[in-house]
């Protein structure tokens, strides 16, 4: 019993396990909001009205239940707590895993574990993402923002014009059709490893999970990319 | 053949290493690496140098003893493979082999190619056992186990402790070591009484001289008992049981 004793006196206040887990499940929380983000940013090609429709309607939905905006800030909050979390477990698990491989890192590791190894470097990316995101295309703040952004209104959105702004210039354009690749790489191997860590042995489940971890990222990285591409080359205007 | 070796010489734990260059002439390319090994060894000892320490014991990929990292993969370039099954047949002619201890800060350098990994035998004091009192044998069908879970049990439990899962890991973690040696107990139903305390024990001693799992699968590309994935998902299945449970069983 004195190794145990030892064991936890040591013990850190978040465990591996805790910080796996947290992370598995915030992860899945995102990974099913750019599922949905990415099917609300396709109604981009039914048409600027019906996109500025649906902009307009994710402020007031569920009036008068929730107040105007309501669904908006519940669902930035529990975004902001569930990245918080996420971000502070994979900086401490990062901490530990350099600590505990030590001074020689692990050399020639195969093309098959790209994604996983890459995975500290796609989330610091898919980071400025987000904030780039948010300042171009939410508060409209210069210079990240386009210089023809507008503000919603009560009684309107302008997220469309807003979007095909923001696109229109090469450079963001390129940027975000970039990030969507990245988000691709980090989404295919966060589905698998949330897969695992919350204990998926099932041989079925397993493949079942493989194969729906690659899909998901693949239609969230395609369908995304597709519309700075089409901005692009100027058929949506 | 003929080969140079690169090898990682370093005196004791607390020494710095260095690497150094040995030419090896006449090894057939049917030699094993470490027969290799034992070929350059004599020569040193003939000339009246120091020979290269490095593990092995029943060279036939049973017992987990040897491991070396050649060319930074842990073992050698066969996969799943034990470095005493790794023949030179794999080098070309003239060419230069790296060969180094396996890497990581749970792994202390002993002696140049020989390193520490008492670490894995404190993970299974963990929890690694089963707290029985066995007596006689009981009648064969006392205890019914259908055959694909005896079978699942003892794939999980070919795993011999050698330690390159860790060394493959770019984390230093020994999920996979441990995944196996948990898995193997929890399948058969002789352990259960001790199955929730034994994966927070395991789990425990762990994490505190190893690196928590990516799910990269460095590891089972080095496995040599070929252990899957499946044993990492299981440890942290019974992890997560062992929390919501609350009992030791």
């Amino acid at each position: 019993m004195s190794s145990r004793a030892r064991t936890t006196a040591r013990r850190p206040l978040l465990s591996n396990f805790v910080c796996k887990t947290v992370m598995a499940l915030t992860g899945l929380i995102f990974s099913a909001f750019v599922l949905v983000h990415m099917v609300g940013n396709l109604k981009v090609y039914l048409g600027g009205e019906h996109f500025n429709d649906y902009a307009h309607w994710l402020r007031e939905a569920f009036e008068p239940v929730l107040p105007y905006e309501g669904l908006l800030w519940v669902l930035r909050l529990a975004l902001l707590a569930s990245l918080a979390g996420h971000v502070a477990c994979a900086a401490l698990l990062w901490r530990r895993a350099r600590v505990a491989r030590g001074p020689v890192r692990r050399r020639h590791a195969g093309w098959r574990s790209f994604t996983a190894r890459t995975m500290p470097v796609t989330g610091l990316v898919l980071l400025f993402f987000v904030i780039f995101h948010v300042l171009d295309l939410t508060t409209g703040t210069a210079p990240a923002a386009s210089g023809g952004f507008e503000a919603a209104t009560v009684n309107t959105s302008h997220a469309y014009e807003n979007l095909v702004a923001s696109f229109q210039r090469p450079l963001a354009g390129l940027f975000y059709a970039l990030a969507m690749i990245v988000l691709g790489l980090h989404v295919a191997h966060g589905l698998w490893a949330a897969a695992n860590d919350l204990g998926a042995t099932g041989r079925r489940f397993r493949q079942v999970a493989v194969v729906v971890s690659g899909v998901v990222a693949l239609v969230i990285m395609l369908g995304n990319i597709s519309i700075p591409i089409f901005v692009l080359i100027g058929v949506l205007k | 053949m003929k080969l140079t070796l690169k090898i990682w010489r370093q005196d004791s734990a607390q020494a710095a290493g260095r690497f150094e260059s040995y030419s090896l002439d006449g090894a057939g390319e049917e030699f094993t690496l470490l027969e290799a090994l034992d070929k350059l060894n004599d020569t040193l000892v003939e000339t009246g140098q120091v020979p290269v320490s490095f593990d092995s014991d029943c060279r036939e990929g049973i017992c987990g003893s040897c491991g070396v990292t050649v060319d930074g993969v842990p073992h050698g370039p066969i996969a799943n493979t034990p470095s005493c099954r790794q023949h030179l047949r794999s080098f070309t002619d003239g060419s230069t082999v790296t060969l180094e201890p396996f890497r990581s800060g749970a792994f202390p350098v002993v002696r140049d190619l020989a390193v520490d990994r008492s670490g894995l035998d404190r993970i299974i004091e963990g929890g690694g056992y089963v707290s029985i009192d066995a007596g006689t044998a009981t009648d064969a069908d006392a205890h019914q186990v259908s055959h694909e879970t005896a079978e699942a049990a003892l794939d999980f439990a070919a795993c011999i402790g050698c330690g390159a899962c860790v060394a493959a890991c770019p984390n230093g973690s020994a999920s996979l070591f441990t995944g196996a040696k948990l898995m193997h107990l929890t399948l058969l139903p002789t352990t259960r009484q001790e199955r929730g305390q034994r994966a927070v024990g395991m789990t425990e001693a762990m994490d505190e001289e190893f690196g928590p799992c990516s799910v990269i699968g460095e590891c089972v590309e080095v496995c040599p008992a070929g252990i899957p994935l499946t044993a990492i998902a299981g440890l942290n299945r019974e992890k997560l049981r062992s929390v919501l449970r609350g009992k030791a069983s």
